[in-house]
C-alpha cells in the first residue's frame, strides 16, 4: 500500500507528480508540491521522466481513424435492436383483428368514398396534362440549338482534379504499429479511412505535408505506389481511378492479393 | 541542485478540449435523451479519436477498439436520459468506456491475442526529431507488459490528462488506489525503459520507491 504522504514530504510530491506533469493539479496543491519538486534533485529529474512520457503519449497520431464507418455499425446495431424490440413488443395481427372491432357495412362505404374520385376531376386532370405535355413540345421545338450553336456542357464534364491518393488494405496480420512502420519506411501517411472493408487512403511524404505540386504529386505517388506494390505487408494497394493519367504506363494496375 | 526552473504545468490538448465543451456535451446528452441522431452523432465525433487512440494502443487491434467504442455508445445511447449531471460528461462515457475496455481486455482469447510478445522497435536514436516517436513505440511495447488495471490509468492520466480524482471516479476505486497503480505502472516503466532506450537513469533501482512506499 502506498501512503497517500502530505503533499508538502517527499513521498507525497513523488505520488503527485504525474499530475504535476500532465496539468491537473489545482493551484494549491502545486503551492504545496512545488518548492519540494524544486529543492529536490530525485522529484526533478523524475518530474523530467513524466513530462516525457505525457509528451510522448500525447504525440500526434501517425494513424487516425474515421469516426464514420464505425458510427454506421453503430446505428445499424441500434435500428435492429430497435426493430428486434418492436417486434417483440407489438402484438401479432390476429391479436389485433380479434381486438379491433370490423367496421360495419356503413362505415365500410365512407371507407371506400374517401378513395374515390369523381370523374369530372379526372377529365380536368386529363386535360391540364395534354395542354402542358404540348406546351412542353412546342417550347422543345423552338428551343432546338442550330447546328453551329455551341454545345451545352454540364458541370460534369471537366474531369475532377485528381485526389492524389493510393488505396491501400494492410495484410490482415499486421499490427498498428507494423502498419505504421510500413508507412513510414515507405514515406507515406494516412490521409482517409478506413473505410467499412478496412482500406485507408495514404499519400506521399509525412502527416501534414501539403505542399506537392500536381506534376511532383504524379511522379511521388508512382514511387509511392512501386514501394508498396512489392511489399509483402500490403495485401492490396491500388491507385485510386483518374489518377496516373500522365504515368500511366509507370502504374500498371492494382496489386490484388 | 537548486533550481528555479519553473514548473509551468503540461497542458494537453486534452485539457484545453475538457475546459470549452463540457456544457457542450452536457446539451448534446440532454438531446440524445430524446432520440437526437444528429447530436448522438457528434458527441460520437468527439470521442471517437480519443478513444480509438487509447484503446489501440492498449489493444493494438482497431476491431477491438471499435467494438468497446461502440458498445460504450450503446450504452450512452440507452442511458442517456439517466446522466444527471453529478459527473462531466468525459468522466461518465470514460468511466463506461473503462468498464468495456477492461472486459474485452479479461476475455481469455483476446488477453491472449493482445499480450501475444512481439519483436520490440528498433533502438532509439540520438536523433531528437525521432526521440519522441520512438519513444512512444518504446512505451507502447513496455505498457502491454502492464496489469491492465495499471495499464488503463497511465493511459488515463498521461494520454488523456485526467486528474486524480477523474481516474479514481473512472475505475470507480479509492483516490488512493490510482496513486499506487500508477506508483507501481512507474515503477516496472523505469526498469524497462532504460534498459529499452537509455532515456531514464539506470542506477538499478527504482527511484523514490524507498521512501515512496508506504
Amino acid at each position: 500500500m502506498i501512503a497517500s504522504g502530505d503533499p508538502a514530504s517527499h513521498e507525497g510530491a513523488w505520488l503527485a507528480l504525474p499530475w504535476l506533469a500532465n496539468g491537473r493539479l489545482s493551484q494549491a496543491e502545486r503551492d504545496k508540491i512545488e518548492p519540494h519538486v524544486r529543492e529536490c534533485a530525485e522529484c526533478r529529474e523524475e518530474l523530467a521522466f513524466q513530462r516525457l512520457l505525457c509528451n510522448a503519449l500525447t504525440e500526434p497520431d501517425r494513424v487516425t481513424y474515421a469516426p464514420g464507418p464505425s458510427f454506421r455499425k453503430l446505428m445499424d446495431r441500434i435500428d435492429g435492436a430497435g426493430q428486434q424490440s418492436r417486434k417483440a413488443t407489438e402484438p401479432n395481427s390476429k391479436t389485433l383483428a380479434t381486438l379491433v372491432p370490423r367496421p360495419s357495412s356503413r362505415s365500410r362505404r365512407w371507407s371506400s368514398l374517401e378513395v374515390w374520385r369523381p370523374p369530372g376531376l379526372a377529365w380536368a386532370a386529363s386535360f391540364v396534362l395534354m395542354v402542358g405535355l404540348a406546351a412542353v413540345f412546342t417550347t422543345a421545338n423552338r428551343s432546338a440549338p442550330a447546328p453551329d450553336a455551341p454545345v451545352y456542357r454540364t458541370h460534369t464534364d471537366t474531369p475532377a482534379p485528381a485526389p492524389n491518393v493510393l488505396h491501400i488494405i494492410f495484410q490482415g496480420s499486421l499490427t498498428i504499429s507494423e502498419a505504421e512502420q510500413v508507412l513510414r519506411s515507405s514515406g507515406a501517411h494516412i490521409v482517409e479511412g478506413p473505410d467499412g472493408q478496412g482500406i485507408f487512403g495514404v499519400a506521399p511524404g509525412a502527416s501534414g505535408s501539403n505542399n506537392a505540386t500536381p506534376s511532383r504529386t504524379t511522379r511521388e505517388l508512382n514511387v509511392l505506389w512501386a514501394r508498396l506494390h512489392t511489399d509483402p505487408r500490403v495485401r492490396w494497394v491500388e491507385p485510386v481511378p483518374g489518377e496516373y493519367s500522365a504515368g500511366a504506363a509507370e502504374a500498371p494496375g492494382p496489386r490484388g492479393p | 541542485m537548486k533550481g528555479t526552473q519553473s514548473i509551468d504545468p503540461h497542458t494537453s490538448s486534452e485539457s484545453n478540449y475538457r475546459g470549452g465543451s463540457a456544457a457542450r456535451e452536457v446539451e448534446l446528452i440532454a438531446r440524445i435523451a430524446n432520440g437526437d441522431r444528429k447530436a448522438f452523432e457528434e458527441l460520437y465525433g468527439l470521442y471517437h479519436r480519443r478513444l480509438a487512440r487509447f484503446l489501440t494502443r492498449l489493444t493494438k487491434r482497431y476491431d477491438v477498439a471499435e467494438e468497446v467504442i461502440n458498445d460504450t455508445f450503446y450504452i450512452v445511447w440507452r442511458k442517456a436520459g439517466d446522466f444527471r449531471g453529478d459527473s462531466q460528461p468525459s468522466t461518465w462515457i470514460l468511466g463506461i468506456a473503462y468498464r468495456k475496455a477492461r472486459n474485452a481486455f479479461r476475455s481469455s482469447s483476446r488477453i491472449l491475442a493482445m499480450e501475444n510478445p512481439e519483436a520490440p522497435p528498433p533502438p532509439l536514436t540520438s536523433e531528437e526529431s525521432l526521440k519522441t516517436e520512438e519513444l512512444r513505440d518504446w512505451l507502447v511495447h513496455a505498457l502491454v507488459q502492464l496489469p491492465v488495471e495499471q495499464r488503463l490509468a497511465v493511459e488515463l492520466c498521461y494520454e488523456l490528462g485526467y486528474s486524480c480524482e477523474e481516474i479514481s471516479s473512472i475505475m470507480s476505486c479509492p483516490v488512493n488506489t490510482v496513486k499506487t497503480r500508477l506508483f507501481h505502472a512507474r515503477a516496472k516503466l523505469q526498469r524497462l525503459l532504460p534498459a529499452l532506450g537509455g532515456i531514464a537513469p539506470t542506477d538499478g533501482g527504482v527511484r523514490g520507491s524507498s521512501r515512496g512506499k508506504g
